[in-house]
């Protein structure tokens, strides 16, 4: 509310304990009262209480109700009740909630309430003209000459500074903020019985991922909550399957859970949002037996910001930040949207990234424009992209000196996604390594250079593409365009020649650099069924 | 006095809260199959519940395979040797206290 209160404010309750520990009703509005906020080793209050007790005396009998509120425990304010043989009531607001709602920075706090609990005078710390305002309009309430503050000869001080409230201890405000702020969230309230564990007791419930998971407390999500700007009811996305709405605070319980820091949380709902388009098909994602899942990608300044790897070890564990927001975005899915494993998940093997996968660029050892600015952001925006991938696999080429071997070798090893004769394929995460990339960047290579050179070398004819009796894995016939195919249904003998191949275009290969500055390995992350028909890589700006 | 904030034992439900956060009893098994366990938690007269849940189960539905197992004592969790013997040996479980 602010302090001082303007006149007439109506005053907030009182919630107090007696020394004893016992609550305290107190009613105002009986009669005019004069509250004194104080704590016990505060040296402006020991100026104060002398004042206090004498306007008790001299008003007290006439109507005037005065209360001491100590900010100090029992026995403290015992001691200072001793010490200054105060007569008056005394009571604790021992959870400092009534210091709280008073809103006032420093002890001793004093104010007046008129007969229908209304402020009258409020002021902290010490001015003599205060006092001198408030013994008269105490006095005025109860029809009293207003007693005289000074012995003759004597001045009270001008001024002393008080001391600050304890309802502003680091550690209290804390606590008292929660307790407001808990009012603001929406989730059902669980308490977990005294008997149990707090974590066998979530994996019980099956809201984990078979790893432990943070309790998602009050205190925990409201900090989670300090990571964004936006409101805590705002619905985020209808997560598949069940296309149940996740507000910012559903996804901030789960970022909990997960072990994410509020820095994290905006990119959780970045990816989120990502997931959850028709283009990146969320819910074909989960119900395939093939591999894939979310795997994320984030560029630009909020990768230095939170400390995410994009080097050494980077799909590797030991990165909070990866591991807990790649975990945050699954456990989102799961838990809001019902994603399990066995029900709408029906993968067949899976893959370690179901657990969490979650990588930086590392923009700073790339040679060319990050995976962001190609797909139309600029430097400065923070992105994260989202590409319904299998783990990543690995591409040796230590011997390559050249851009052109190199690239050879990227496309030799992409031609074995998924099946070696599965040509016209869909979306890839080329990651290349930063040694590999500056072995292609010292030839002049573009990604496009680089790209093209793996569509060359993975062309094959027709025919090594399809269906035989060697094999009968391949591009399907009914894959193949119809004006290609003959009256039974086969390819035309003269297109059986015509090379095809990896990809259905050059840019179906999204490159990445990623990785640490030593070794001369790339990787591939291999896609999902591609196009319109499966799932596209979407990029989202994060935004606080 | 408001619970503490930071309670550990006060948590958010993280689902969409289309269901309650309980854990979800086994499906029903119809009709009635075995193996079933008839387990006594070694409470007194466990024995004499069962036995007679164990004499109607075999009157209703005969040739039924029944395994009677128990628990050594009632004031501890089943220990992990007995809990195995149960998801090995049975495919619906009866417990069974008396007092």
């Amino acid at each position: 509310m602010g302090f001082p209160p303007p006149p007439d404010a109506p005053a907030p309750p009182l919630l107090l304990e007696d020394l004893a520990g016992g609550s305290l009703a107190l009613s105002l509005g009986d009669q005019s009262t004069l509250l004194f906020f104080f704590k016990h080793d505060c040296p402006t209050c020991d100026l104060t209480a002398p004042l206090v007790e004498r306007l008790a005396a001299e008003l007290g009998p006439a109507g005037l109700a005065v209360i001491g509120v100590s900010q100090s425990d029992a026995s403290e304010s015992a001691t200072f009740i001793a010490r200054h043989g105060l007569h008056f009531r005394v009571a604790l607001d021992a959870g400092l909630d009534t210091s709280a709602a008073w809103d006032f920075d420093a002890v001793p706090a004093l104010v007046l309430l008129s007969r229908e609990g209304r402020v009258l005078e409020a002021f902290e710390g010490f001015a003599r003209a205060d006092w001198l305002r408030l013994a008269e309009r105490a006095a005025g309430q109860v029809g009293r000459p207003a007693p005289g503050l000074e012995a003759p000869g004597q001045r009270l001080p001008e001024h002393r500074p008080g001391c600050g409230s304890r309802a502003h201890d680091p550690e209290i405000a804390q606590r008292l903020a929660v307790r407001r702020g808990a009012a603001r969230l929406a989730a059902r309230r669980v308490r977990i019985p005294a008997a149990e564990d707090p974590q066998e007791w979530l994996a019980a419930r099956g809201v984990d991922d078979g790893l432990p998971v943070v309790p998602p407390t009050e205190a925990r999500v409201l900090r989670m909550l300090e990571g964004t700007s936006r409101a805590a009811a705002e619905v985020v996305a209808l997560v598949p399957p069940d296309l149940a709405p996740a507000t910012v605070e559903k996804v901030a319980i789960n970022a909990v859970m997960a072990g994410c820091r509020p820095e994290h949380l905006s990119v959780v709902i970045a990816a989120l949002e990502a997931a959850c388009t028709d283009e990146f098909n969320l819910h074909g994602v989960l119900a395939t037996t093939y591999f894939a899942t979310p795997v994320m990608i984030v560029n630009g300044p909020i990768r230095r910001a939170i400390g995410l790897n994009c080097g050494g070890n980077v799909f590797g564990q030991g990165f909070r930040a990866n591991a807990a927001i790649g975990r945050a975005l699954q456990l989102v899915v799961r838990n809001v949207g019902g994603g399990r494993p066995g029900e709408v998940d029906m993968a067949t093997l899976g893959q370690p990234g179901k657990f969490t996968c979650c990588i930086g660029e590392n923009e700073e050892e790339s040679p060319w424009e990050p995976l962001h600015v190609e797909r139309g952001f600029r430097t400065e925006q923070s992105t994260v992209t989202l590409f319904a991938g299998e783990a990543p696999r690995a591409i040796l080429d230590q011997a390559s000196r050249s851009a052109r071997s190199l690239a050879t070798s990227l496309g030799l090893c992409l031609e074995a996604v998924a099946h070696p004769k599965l040509h016209g394929y869909g979306e890839v995460v080329l990651v290349v390594s930063p040694e590999h990339a500056r072995t292609l960047a010292a030839d002049g290579w573009s990604k496009a250079d680089v790209r093209r050179r793996i569509q060359e070398v993975t062309s094959r004819p027709l025919r090594a593409c399809l269906p035989d009796e060697e094999c009968a894995e391949g591009i399907p016939l009914e894959a193949l365009p119809a004006e290609i195919r003959g009256p039974d249904g086969r390819p035309r003998p003269e297109v059986l020649a015509l090379p095809v191949p990896k990809f259905r275009r050059d840019d179906d290969v999204l490159m990445v650099v990623a990785g640490g500055s030593a070794g001369k390995f790339s990787a591939v992350v291999g896609g999902w069924v591609g196009g319109r028909m499966g799932s596209i890589a979407v990029t989202r700006e994060i935004t606080r | 006095m408001a619970p503490e904030p930071d309670d550990e034992r006060l948590i958010l439900d993280p689902t969409a809260e289309r269901k309650p956060l309980r854990r979800r009893p086994a499906s029903r098994t119809r009709p009635v199959a075995g193996p079933i366990g008839l387990v006594d938690i070694s409470k007194p007269r466990g024995d004499v519940f069962l036995d007679e849940i164990e004499r109607l189960l075999r009157e209703r539905s005969p040739g039924l395979e029944l395994v009677r197992l128990r628990k050594p004592t009632f004031t501890k969790p089943a220990p992990a040797d007995l809990r195995d013997e149960v998801t090995r040996r049975c495919r619906v479980v009866i417990q069974a206290l008396a007092d």
